[in-house]
């Protein structure tokens, strides 16, 4: 306990150096602008930024990644509190109360409340990563290379056949990520794949070329073919306040959405769409006011899903730092960010890194507050950048991914890729692929199939290996239970 | 139902032709017993049975669980192909004209493109001088930042660093 609070000083140390504060408020900024920005999320955000793993030292820039992260969620309920679009995934609940409260005049309150919610729920979130995270590493040093092959393995299924509409696009998404991960030199043997003859593919294809491929890329391209009759309207903006009676319904709800925002964060199961609709669903239950939600707007129904949202967010730091395992988008361009300072979370992050790592953790606390002050005070500067008009926001997202792509590795090749990426994107959307298991497959998959060959050569060339080693049963039994119960359970339903 | 089924053709094609790429990957297991290639072949095996069993789907009343996709039911093609036109401009000359200027060309064939998507497209000089200004106020800062800021090399007209 003493050791965390010392690691945790030190942590603030370096990040409350004036340099790593000023990339952590550009970060939570930036963060912010990118979530309120119809077009444009973390995940894309981050990866047009990676170019600067090139040159700026990885505390600092990994200060600014947590904080663009974080800024992200505390902008996307702004945009889905104002407009009728959510400004990204994890929004979507806050939207449909939001969006009701504000078109009855009440748009201030459910500001207010969602960015209370996130910053409570962040920091609580936080509390539980520093206590926390230390232990899950400290336990994973025991794991090898069959344990990580199955632990991976739970992400891709996790991520491809369990979230989601169909468990076929799913696992569809899934190969195809994996497929682009196939592309370059083999890991082990350093023998060619898939690279065609062509030069450029031999160190394979960049995060950054397939996360801005699909996201940026394919989602101008997807305007410009299906939304461009789409109008947003705007709702109008209230003081942003609370009565009392407001926070007396809020601060249940943030403490209860805490509690199942956290854990869903914790377990490769990725994203936060499930815990912000079990959160919404737990507070119409338990609300007083029923009658609110879905007609004037339920102040409930926004404090829960934004704070479920935040925690699960903060939350997803836990297997990505301790054991090297992306469940969202984002997580998965964050590890590409690590991987290109050659280091690999896990468990041995903690002593070989443990002055960036508790410099990250110190920095979300930082974030936090510095978000607060961004999102409460100055929420009317943010609301200004709702009126840039759709042609001029889209190109100019365009042009960002230009410099995120070409900086990464000047080659113009990767230019038409990225064009490529981005139709693919475009396909995908139409037809409700989703996109996260594409990047999580193509950046796990490379060190998935390292983990199974070094299992293999473990085992003696025997898949048996799998099964003798008792943690490695246990995980393979959660694999098959994640893939199995569900189906069992609507089975049994029907 | 014809587009979806195309999608499943598509993924079947694309992973026979992965099959294709996995039979020249040498196997050389080493002490594993699974070499360089194994991986490409489950990859390529497993995506030609997602497509079949997505062609399948297709053909027998259309994707399942499908989430109603937003917008309009046609696409707008003008739009699309000024977009395009842009992102491959760029892509072809960002290395002779810089990356300014270059960006300029992305932006001012893009805005066209979401203007035509909004049935308000403006090809007068006056709207493409405004617009010019507007990409070059957004990329040549952007410019500046990656190269003098942080020392990453983008392409330039010149070798100045400022154009």
């Amino acid at each position: 306990m003493t050791e965390i609070w010392t690691q945790l000083l030190g942590g603030f140390a370096t990040a409350g150096t004036p340099v790593n504060l000023l990339w952590a408020l550009v970060g939570c900024t930036l963060g912010t602008a990118v979530g309120v920005l119809p077009g444009i999320g973390p995940a894309t955000a981050v990866a047009m930024l990676l170019p600067i793993t090139l040159k700026v030292e990885p505390t600092a820039s990994m200060i600014f990644f947590a904080g663009i992260y974080y800024g992200a969620m505390y902008g996307g309920s702004t945009t889905s509190i104002l407009l009728n679009t959510p400004g990204e995934s994890g929004s979507m609940v806050t939207a449909m109360e939001g969006n009701k409260m504000a078109k009855s005049g009440r748009a201030g309150a459910a500001l207010a409340t969602a960015a209370i919610g996130s910053f409570v729920a962040g920091t609580i979130a936080t509390v539980v990563v520093t206590l926390f995270a230390p232990a899950v590493a400290e336990w994973a040093v025991q794991l090898a290379a069959p344990e990580y092959f199955l632990l991976m393995l739970l992400a891709f299924c996790t991520v491809s056949a369990v979230l989601g509409q169909s468990t076929l696009r799913g696992l569809t998404s899934l190969f195809i990520g994996l497929a682009m991960g196939l592309v370059g030199l083999d890991q082990i043997s350093a023998q060619s794949r898939y690279t065609g003859g062509v030069p450029e593919l031999l160190d394979g294809l960049e995060v950054v070329l397939i996360a801005v491929g699909l996201f940026a890329v394919a989602e101008a391209l997807y305007a410009v073919l299906y939304e461009g009759r789409v109008e947003a309207s705007q709702n109008r903006m209230s003081k942003v306040h609370m009565t009392r009676q407001e926070w007396m319904r809020s601060w249940p709800a943030w403490l209860r959405a805490t509690g199942i925002g956290i854990p869903f964060g914790c377990i490769p199961a990725g994203g936060s769409e499930i815990p912000t609709f079990l959160s919404y669903a737990t507070e119409k239950k338990l609300s007083k006011h029923k009658g609110e939600f879905g007609t004037i707007g339920a102040i409930e129904g926004v404090a829960g899903p934004e704070a479920a949202n935040n925690a699960a967010i903060t939350a997803t730091l836990i297997p990505l730092l301790t054991l090297g395992i992306p469940t969202s988008n984002t997580t998965a361009v964050l590890l590409g960010a690590f991987q290109n300072y050659g280091i690999q979370p896990g468990p041995q992050l903690f002593d070989k890194s443990a002055a960036l790592v508790w410099a990250l953790i110190a920095s979300l606390y930082i974030g936090n507050v510095m978000l607060l002050i961004l999102n409460l005070p100055l929420v009317g500067l943010w609301v200004k950048l709702l009126k840039i008009p759709k042609p001029a926001l889209y190109a100019g997202i365009l042009i960002f991914a230009t410099v995120g792509v070409y900086g990464m590795r000047q080659s113009s090749f990767d230019l038409v890729l990225l064009y490529a990426i981005g139709l693919l994107g475009v396909v995908m959307r139409r037809f409700d692929f989703p996109t996260a298991p594409v990047v999580v497959g193509m950046i796990l998959g490379p060190l998935a199939e390292a983990h199974l060959r070094n299992a293999l050569s473990i085992g003696e060339g025997k898949w048996t290996v799998f099964v003798e080693r008792p943690m490695s049963l246990a995980l393979l039994i959660v694999v098959i239970a994640v893939l199995v119960l569900p189906r069992l359970v609507k089975l049994l339903r029907s | 139902m014809r587009l979806q089924a195309l999608v499943g053709a598509g993924t079947v094609l694309l992973g026979l032709g992965m099959m294709g790429g996995a039979a020249m990957i040498p196997s050389e297991a080493g002490y594993g017993g699974v070499g360089p290639n194994f991986l490409p072949w489950v990859v390529s095996g497993a995506l030609t049975l997602c497509g079949a069993l997505l062609l399948a789907e297709a053909l027998r009343g259309g994707f399942r669980d499908m989430e109603e996709s937003s917008g309009a039911a046609a696409g707008h093609w003008p739009g699309f192909a000024w977009v395009s036109a842009g992102l491959l401009a760029n892509a072809a000359l960002i290395t002779t004209i810089g990356f300014i200027l270059s960006c300029t060309l992305c932006f001012v064939l893009a805005v066209r493109g979401f203007k035509s998507a909004e049935g308000r497209l403006d090809l007068s000089v006056g709207a493409l001088l405004k617009d010019a200004a507007i990409g070059v106020a957004i990329a040549a800062p952007v410019y500046w930042m990656f190269t003098k800021l942080l020392a990453i090399n983008l392409p330039g007209l010149t070798s100045t660093g400022w154009l």
